[in-house]
């Protein structure tokens, strides 16, 4: 379960990511005042918060690894069974020695 | 390519290179969907993370450096006439003037215009921010060159000290020339453009009346 969320969390870090990338590219290709100051507030706040959302989903992952840890354990050399002994019949004779 | 000949532009090639990097690992990961083993959490900690620093870093040093040039300036329609006298290579305006010296060159808007002090570029930057909220709010439907707007006006009175840092009210020249308002100048009375008043001439000439408001 929280694998999956993580994985969902990285991925929209990774789109959020994306969106900032080609706001800040932007600015560099076309250094319009309006775009140059959305994309150093916006643009930036957004690659921000990405990435913090990535290292929380790696900590939920890694957390969840953590949780689901079984250290390796030799395992048991199955023995035999006893042979049962005999029940002796009820109300019977004893068996002869 | 393009040769890179500035600072400012191998810090935009760094940025978009960068950039393109982050975009790329990030289309990976999407189009892939590969397991979050150490491989996938490092090549996206450097999409995520180490890139996207790069590319903030490299783009705020490179995009405050444009703020600085004339064109940056000239980018608002409403700053065209500005633009064009100040690059007007037969005008004799003291904006074309100086916009001639190679001391100034590109940067010649932000030479006279900036805050001269300690937090000059700071406080600047804040007036700059206060430019674009006036544009978009007052004259974006304005004509061609801002008709119908608003007059433009400075904030604050202009001050002789953005011509002090060139022109010194010391040299013997200068002594011999302004022996009459010597004292004024310095103590900040009588201000430079009182008497030196064609900085924007073609500019404010087209508004009846903005001359003398702008130079206030």
């Amino acid at each position: 379960m929280k694998h999956q969320t993580a994985k969902k969390m990285v991925l929209y870090s990774v789109i959020g990511t994306m969106v900032a990338m080609v706001l800040m590219g932007a600015t560099v290709i076309f250094p319009h005042p309006l775009v140059l100051v959305i994309a150093m507030s916006v643009g930036q706040g957004i690659a921000l918060l990405s990435l913090a959302l990535y290292l929380l989903a790696v900590a939920l992952d890694l957390q969840s690894q953590g949780g689901s840890y079984i250290p390796y354990e030799e395992p048991a050399v199955a023995e035999e069974p006893a042979p049962a002994e005999p029940t002796p019949p009820e109300g019977g004779a004893p068996p002869a020695a | 390519m393009p040769a890179i000949h500035t600072t400012e532009q191998l810090l935009q090639v760094i940025a978009l290179s960068c950039a393109v990097l982050s975009i790329l690992i990030g289309a990976w990961y999407i189009i892939r969907r590969p397991h979050l083993n150490q491989l996938t959490k490092s090549m996206l900690l450097l999409g995520l993370g180490v890139f996207p620093l790069i590319v903030s870093l490299t783009g705020n040093i490179a995009s405050f450096e444009y703020t600085l040039t004339r064109p940056f300036c000239g980018s608002c329609h409403v700053m065209g006439p500005y633009l064009r006298d100040a690059e007007d290579p037969k005008s004799n305006s003291l904006a074309a003037l100086h916009s001639r010296n190679h001391k100034f060159g590109e940067n010649s808007c932000y030479s006279c215009h900036a805050d001269y002090q300690m937090f000059g570029a700071i406080t600047t930057k804040q007036n700059g921010m206060k430019h674009l909220f006036k544009y978009i709010t007052e004259y974006v439907g304005t004509g061609p060159d801002g008709e119908g707007g608003p007059t433009i006006h400075l904030y604050k009175p202009f001050k002789s000290e953005a011509c002090m840092q060139c022109h010194s009210t010391t040299a013997k020249r200068y002594v011999e020339q302004h022996a009459d308002s010597l004292a004024d100048i310095r103590s900040g009375e009588a201000r430079c453009i009182d008497c030196h008043d064609e900085v924007h001439p073609l500019a404010l000439a087209r508004r009846p009346g903005a001359r003398k408001e702008a130079a206030k």
